[in-house]
């Protein structure tokens, strides 16, 4: 416990200290991840902790944002004096209303139903926003500026970076905060066994419109934080590809921990950011990494970690070592072939290159990895086979090695938590 | 928890090799949709795009240096859109082209006009060639924007006009539109025009975007009011099949659309496509063969669809900078946003320039016809779109609107 204050003091003083130094670009990513990681974490309030998988979440998302642009826009003409820092509070307010209302109808159901319930709660904003101009602003979207407050003006991105900061660690703080609490108890037991819920007496419909309400609330607050760091909002942020966004976010990540989702969005969204700018194909990436990680990684990246972290003491690091790095250097082979081939056909099979194949009429040589490649060249094809074929063979021994000597330490001492590691490489329950 | 720190650390490191900045060349950011479902439009805007600064860099580029080019993918969304500003902003863009979507362009506009509010030692200009919202040159408009593309009543004035003039647009006129800001401005237009072309609105439908599979009951309201023409400014499938549904119940009804030149559309609607109207910025027909010839060498295409206005924004847009000289030194933005509204460009079916009151591009509109004969099939049928009449870009538009409130620099 104490490391993990510690870990989490000294990422929180990186966060601080790291972005003056990086560009607005860098900056404006980090605002993004930020706002990913409240929503996630708030998302899974309802998803990981009281177990009803939402696929309507952007709709409190969207609320808090079209909340926070309508009062930005009175604030920037007169009409309301109200503190730039603040504007979170109208987002998380509205939501609050919407997601305890919303609530109210969806949770009289469970499972597949209440899943489909949200989504179509989603949906109907999402029709209704294009038809109500006035209200969320039409095609075009709607636009407001930051006003000064507490002597920011917060015209820079680094200022609103920081404003961003400190909103997101308070919410999470809270949410967390809230995981300790009697209340938070009694969502997870939700999760787990409504029907004990009810015969200990408790009302089961209201406890869960509650835990909608409030994860609703933190989403509104991510979505104020976007509105107030895009200043607009579109409504485009009803659509399913938000909704979507989040669980992906939340399932990387894992959603049985905490800090899962936290890390996904985090992870996720800072991919997307550096890999976008390399190549088109960075959501074929994304949805292979997604894909990965739910076949043989159930509980996600922050499960893989976890796993670790309570078994630091029994594993027997020293003969992990290699199995580990091996399994890194064939992870790398399998990548390795696995980009070159989808970097090579994006090239060779785009536009540009056919016109180029069309004028000169030769398959000119095109660079990957910094080398130039000749498309009819047998080495050219050869060479990711080469590299994925003893790659996976690498990968298959090294993590046999690495599953022989988790078991091991499973017969030895404690066999209860061990069970973990099985199901984190076979890759289901 | 170390692993997070590691991470962030290796994440911190990358981002602090910054580019050293260097002088001026000058530097234009495609923010374009170049993953997602948008991937067809974006990647034409930013190819035309391309294709006029290469031109422009093989004559000798600009201020001694050739013009760098960048694009930036915005995978379809404002947020997106919004990070990737920010990116160009920071590598020091003086341009950035867009056109795919108009709620991109709400975001990219107004992204702009703040940038040069806080910054006004290094504006930035926008070139919008394909958002279409009318509000972006009402209350969302600026000085650093500019607007080649056309909306939607100054498409409709042409394609009622020569509609009318052909006699195929009759006396009864079905509007059928989209329902969200383009549809309404849509019907809007046509409402408006009623008596300057005398013909009488029957019916005006708004039906959802891009949700319905089914025309059919549409159609039988179409033929209970027994229309001359439908004018319609779908695009997609809301037009393709709403041009099935039609074609299916054996209607004889003359179609004034917006967006027929989509590629595919003829293709997927046939024969049914035949004879229909459409007002378009350009036509490949009308143009000088050497220079289409040229694009396709370089390309491996024709222009079609949205590429000609993204030809049009970005060449006047060229024009302008063989007026303004900075002598290598430091480049003046608002010297070259000054230099575009005095430039009068011909796009090869006339002259086009920008109208100062709200920086709207004052563009010739060609109507055309879908018949076969054609110089240039499309689709890989018989069909093409053959010229009916170029309406000279003064007697198309409308006046600017007064939302636009423009505040130029002193």
């Amino acid at each position: 416990m104490r490391y993990a204050l510690i870990a989490i003091l000294a990422l929180l003083a990186l966060l601080i200290i790291a972005p003056p130094l990086l560009g607005t670009g860098w900056q404006y990513a980090l605002i993004n991840a930020l706002i990913a990681a409240l929503f996630a974490a708030a998302f899974n309030l309802l998803v990981g902790q009281g177990g009803m998988l939402s696929f309507g979440h952007a709709a409190y998302f969207g609320v808090g944002a079209f909340t926070v642009i309508h009062l930005m826009q009175s604030v920037e003409y007169g009409d309301i004096p109200f503190p730039t820092v603040l504007l979170p509070l109208a987002g998380a307010a509205v939501s609050l209303l919407c997601g305890a209302l919303a609530g109210f109808f969806a949770t009289m159901r469970s499972g597949v139903y209440f899943a489909l319930v949200t989504l179509a709660l989603a949906e109907l904003l999402h029709s209704l926003a294009p038809h109500w101009d006035e209200m969320f602003g039409g095609e075009a979207g709607l636009s407001s500026m930051r006003m000064p407050s507490l002597g920011f003006t917060f015209g820079s991105t680094l200022e609103v970076y920081y404003l961003t900061l400190s909103w997101v660690v308070i919410c999470i703080g809270l949410l967390y905060a809230y995981t300790r609490t009697p209340f938070g108890r009694l969502t997870l037991a939700l999760r787990d066994n409504e029907q004990r819920i009810r015969f200990m007496g408790f009302n089961a419909h209201g406890t869960k419109i509650v835990v909608f309400a409030i994860s609703a609330m933190f989403s509104g607050v991510a979505g104020s934080l976007m509105a107030i760091s895009n200043e607009t909002a579109n409504y485009s942020v009803f659509s399913t590809q938000v909704s979507a966004l989040v669980v992906l976010h939340t399932f990387v990540g894992g959603s049985t921990i905490f800090f899962g989702p936290i890390v996904g969005a985090c992870v996720l969204s800072l991919f997307t950011f550096v890999v976008s700018g390399v190549t088109h194909s960075w959501m074929l990436y994304q949805g292979i990494i997604f894909v990965l990680v739910m076949l043989f990684a159930p509980k996600g990246i922050g499960g893989v970690i976890q796993a670790h972290i309570e078994q630091r003491h029994a594993l027997p690091w020293k003969r992990l070592a290699a199995p580990y790095a091996l399994a890194t250097l064939a992870g790398l082979m399998v990548a390795c072939a696995t980009v070159f081939v989808v970097q090579s056909l994006e090239i060779v099979l785009s536009r540009e290159y056919a016109a180029a194949v069309a004028r000169t009429g030769e398959y000119a040589p095109y660079t990957v990895f910094a080398r130039e490649w000749q498309v009819f060249h047998p080495f050219t094809w050869l060479f990711p086979v080469l590299l994925l074929v003893p790659g996976l063979y690498l990968l298959r021994r090294a993590f046999a090695r690495i599953q022989t000597l988790w078991d091991k330490d499973d017969d030895d001492d404690n066999g209860d938590i061990a069970a973990a590691p099985r199901e984190l490489m076979e890759g289901g329950h | 928890m170390p692993r997070w720190i590691t991470t962030a650390a290796a994440i911190t490191a990358l981002g602090v090799i910054a580019p050293a900045v260097q002088a001026e060349p000058l530097k234009i950011a495609i923010i374009e949709s170049l993953s997602g479902p948008q991937t067809s439009t974006g990647r034409l805007i930013a190819t035309a795009a391309e294709y006029v600064i290469d031109q422009t860099n093989a004559n000798g580029g600009f201020n001694g240096e050739p013009i760098q080019v960048k694009e930036y993918d915005n995978a379809g969304d404002t947020s997106g859109a919004a990070t990737k500003f920010r990116e160009a902003a920071a590598d020091g863009a003086h341009v950035i082209i867009q056109g795919a979507s108009s709620a991109i362009g709400g975001q990219v506009t107004e992204d702009v006009r703040k940038h040069n509010i806080r910054n006004p030692d290094n504006p930035i200009i926008y070139i919008n060639v394909g958002a279409e919202a009318m509000e972006l040159r009402g209350k969302k408009c600026h000085f650093h924007a500019f607007h080649f593309t056309t909306t939607a009543p100054y498409r409709t004035v042409p394609l009622m006009q020569v509609m009318s003039e052909q006699g195929d647009l009759g006396k009864r006129v079905y509007s059928i539109n989209q329902n969200y800001s383009w549809g309404r401005d849509m019907e809007a237009a046509i409402v408006d025009n009623a008596d300057r072309f005398d013909y009488q609105v029957v019916d005006k439908v708004l039906h959802e975007v891009n949700r319905i599979q089914d025309f059919s009951p549409f159609v039988a309201r179409i033929k209970s009011e027994n229309p001359d023409s439908v004018i319609t400014g779908n695009w997609s499938n809301d037009l393709l099949l709403l041009m099935k549904a039609v074609g299916d119940a054996n209607l004889d009804i003359t179609f004034g659309t917006i967006f027929m030149d989509q590629p595919g559309n003829v293709a997927n609607a046939g024969d049914v496509a035949e004879g229909h109207y459409v007002a378009h910025s350009s036509n490949i027909e009308l143009l000088d063969e050497a220079g289409t010839e040229a694009y396709k060498k370089a390309t491996g295409h024709y222009p079609v669809f949205i590429e000609p206005t993204t030809l049009n924004g970005v060449g006047l847009f060229a024009e302008a900078l063989k007026k303004v000289n900075f002598d290598g030194g430091d480049i003046d933005v608002n010297e070259i946003a000054l230099a575009m509204e005095n430039t009068t460009f011909d796009n090869g079916l006339g002259g086009m320039h920008v109208r100062k009151a709200d920086h709207q591009a004052v563009i010739p509109i060609v109507v055309s016809q879908v018949a076969s004969g054609v110089k240039y099939p499309v689709d890989g049928t018989e069909l093409g779109f053959k010229p009916i009449k170029t309406v000279a870009g003064e007697d198309a538009i409308y006046p600017a609107q007064d939302s636009c409130r423009m505040r130029r620099p002193k």
